[in-house]
């Protein structure tokens, strides 16, 4: 088992609320280091609209490279537009995954759009940064990784990485949505494609990681580390319904892999849990795991899915 | 090319309809058998939320294409599933013959909240001859992404040589207009190809010129051979105030092409228009072009977007 240790409550959005696009959640942190400091980027929500309706933007904050907890800037406005009317982006951005790629930064994130019969779809966008990450344009208005015929809804949660000079996209797909007395509810499965150029994508149109806590298990955030002669994946998983809370709510679970195509799924190997008491005490989610001046440390979200900001965690050791 | 037109072949209310539908046969779409023409139509009923859903039914007709054999009696294809593409309606359905198999392009229909609909392109195949339709997936073969951000949708598929072709449309704006009680779209042709008719390579680029102005509407192509070339209907409209003006609803263009893929644009040579008066007076919409026994037929819908049915002209040569 990884012993983690946390290291607390790093980042709270509300301390750092924006008029009018910054008010809660911190969600679904993605990390990219720089020569002093370390960019977070993140999603957060303004305040709900008359309907009850939120929208999400993605935006950054930087720690100081050697402390990680001292915060020495945050984005003064979104990194990332809306979409315009009718596209798959028009209600929000999240999550984000960044990488650099040459003298640029690529993010891929979820676009969300409303529905009538579900509450919303998503599909995965590309948006290219040229000033070192502080804002991305779009590559196009329509999605890179849209629904196919096996993934017929909600692709979204990216995580994109490159190994061995190939791009690989790890990510969800919705599999039904659950009818009940209020809203339908989801279920997702992580998967992955590769690619060439990160543009054009071929999908391994297979679930990657086996459901544990029942046949409707939502997985979510599959964040890939290569360390020690091994692909360690760290996700989240709940289950489908009743999940607001301690009991159902958002764990985080660990697979391994040494091809990229065969995972094994051991959770209790994550060592990383829900606290006694305190902002992560009902659930742990989206975690992400990076390495920066051999240290290795995950930032992850805790109760209510990152409504207060994310924490971050120390590795005692390394991945092996 | 010259059309002779025959008037109104189908119309619904003449007919008991799958699904509860008791109006609308639009879209109509021909499969050729050896003793009658099966022609596949989107009709529509009303769901609880008093919203309409269109449904596939189809009308066999006789080879010569003058009266109606029989109608659908059950479901040809359902809809799709909660929050599928084509949760909302099915509209249209073009199908084709290959290899021996019976495959169903579909227009799927799902609403949205900041504009009315959107709409993707799936795959269905026939295990029974052409009686009904089962999904190839739950989603979609085409759908909105990079340079085509919304509104994929009326397929129509050609197999040739082993290769798929398909023209199909696609959106590239939702205007604000303060006339309209809702956002007003816009899309234009395209085409793609495949060599499995599930995975498509798409050109990126529109094929079809304006003639109307920049919001120029073009929807439905249908595409067949003859003396040579390739022939394009497709029908084209005004972006706004379409559905009652007859000066801005839709009407019938044209082109031809050596290839499938350089197309030149000529309304003026397309051989058919509205009607002085009748049931095609103020509008002409989505043409599907098909052979029969030697001959040529075009099926179309006229008025109010096929709200009464639809009719066939029958190509001069």
């Amino acid at each position: 088992m990884f012993v983690w240790h946390k290291r607390g409550h790093i980042f709270d959005p509300a301390a750092h609320a924006r008029a009018g696009w910054m008010h809660a959640f911190a969600q679904a942190p993605a990390t990219l280091v720089f020569d002093t400091f370390v960019r977070v980027y993140f999603s957060c929500r303004p305040r709900p609209d008359a309907q009850g309706q939120y929208v999400s933007h993605a935006a950054y904050v930087d720690f100081d490279r050697a402390t990680l907890t001292r915060i020495t800037a945050v984005a003064g406005r979104p990194v990332l537009e809306l979409g315009a009317r009718g596209t798959f982006d028009e209600f929000g951005t999240y999550p984000m995954s960044v990488i650099r790629h040459g003298d640029e930064i690529r993010a891929y994130y979820g676009g969300w759009t409303r529905c009538v019969s579900v509450p919303f779809n998503v599909a995965i966008g590309l948006a290219i940064s040229r000033d070192g990450g502080v804002s991305f344009e779009k590559q196009a208005p329509g999605p890179v990784l849209p629904a196919d015929p096996d993934e017929p809804f909600v692709i979204s949660g990216p995580k994109i990485r490159r190994f061995g000079g190939r791009w690989y996209l790890w990510y969800i797909a919705g599999t039904k949505w659950i009818p009940t007395d209020g809203r339908p509810e989801p279920v997702y499965r992580i998967r992955m494609a590769t690619s060439d150029d990160g543009v054009q994508w071929t999908r391994s149109h297979r679930e990657l990681i086996p459901p544990r806590l029942e046949a409707d298990e939502c997985q979510a955030s599959p964040d890939v580390i290569f360390a020690n002669g091994a692909y360690h994946m760290f996700f989240c998983y709940r289950y489908s319904l009743g999940y607001r809370g301690r009991e159902r709510g958002y764990r985080i679970g660990y697979a391994r892999s040494t091809d990229l195509t065969t995972w094994v799924r051991d959770d209790d190997r994550a060592g990383i849990d829900v606290s006694d008491e305190g902002w992560d005490s009902e659930m742990v989610s989206y975690p992400h795991v990076f390495e920066v001046d051999g240290r290795t440390l995950m930032l992850y979200l805790g109760n209510d899915v990152g409504r207060h900001g994310f924490g971050l965690a120390e590795l005692q050791g390394t991945l092996s | 090319m010259k059309w002779a037109k025959r008037g109104l072949l189908f119309e619904p209310r003449h007919h008991t309809l799958p699904n509860g539908c008791t109006e609308f046969a639009q879209a109509p779409q021909a499969l050729v058998f050896d003793d009658f023409v099966r022609i596949y139509f989107s009709t529509r009923n009303r769901d609880e939320q008093g919203e309409y859903v269109s449904h596939i039914a189809f009308a066999d007709v006789d080879t010569q294409v003058r009266r109606v054999l029989r109608v659908s009696t059950g479901t040809v294809t359902p809809t799709g599933a909660l929050g599928a593409f084509d949760e909302h309606g099915i509209f249209p359905m073009n199908v084709v013959r290959h290899d021996g198999n019976i495959y169903a392009f579909t227009c799927g229909w799902s609403r949205r909240v900041s504009v009315p609909v959107e709409t993707a392109i799936g795959l269905a195949v026939s295990h029974d001859g052409g009686t009904t339709f089962e999904r190839v997936g739950t989603g979609p073969v085409m759908t909105a992404s990079h340079d085509e951000p919304f509104l994929v949708g009326d397929p129509f598929v050609l197999v040739r040589h082993g290769l798929w072709h398909m023209w199909y449309i696609y959106g590239t704006a939702w205007m604000d207009t303060p006339s309209e009680p809702a956002p007003a779209r816009v899309y234009k042709i395209a085409r793609a190809t495949s060599r499995d008719g599930i995975a498509w390579e798409r050109t990126g680029t529109r094929i079809i010129a304006d003639r109307i102005g920049a919001d120029e509407c073009q929807a439905l192509p249908t595409v067949f051979e003859c003396d040579g070339l390739w022939h394009m209907y497709f029908c084209y409209r005004h972006a706004t105030d379409f559905r009652t003006n007859p000066r801005r609803g839709y009407r019938l263009g044209y082109a031809w092409s050596r290839d499938g893929h350089a197309w030149r644009r000529d309304d003026a040579a397309a051989g058919i228009d509205v009607s002085p008066s009748g049931w095609d007076s103020d509008m002409l919409c989505y043409p599907h072009v098909f052979w029969s026994g030697g001959q040529a037929y075009m099926l179309y819908n006229g008025n109010a977007f096929g709200r009464g049915g639809f009719g066939v002209a029958a190509l001069e040569r």
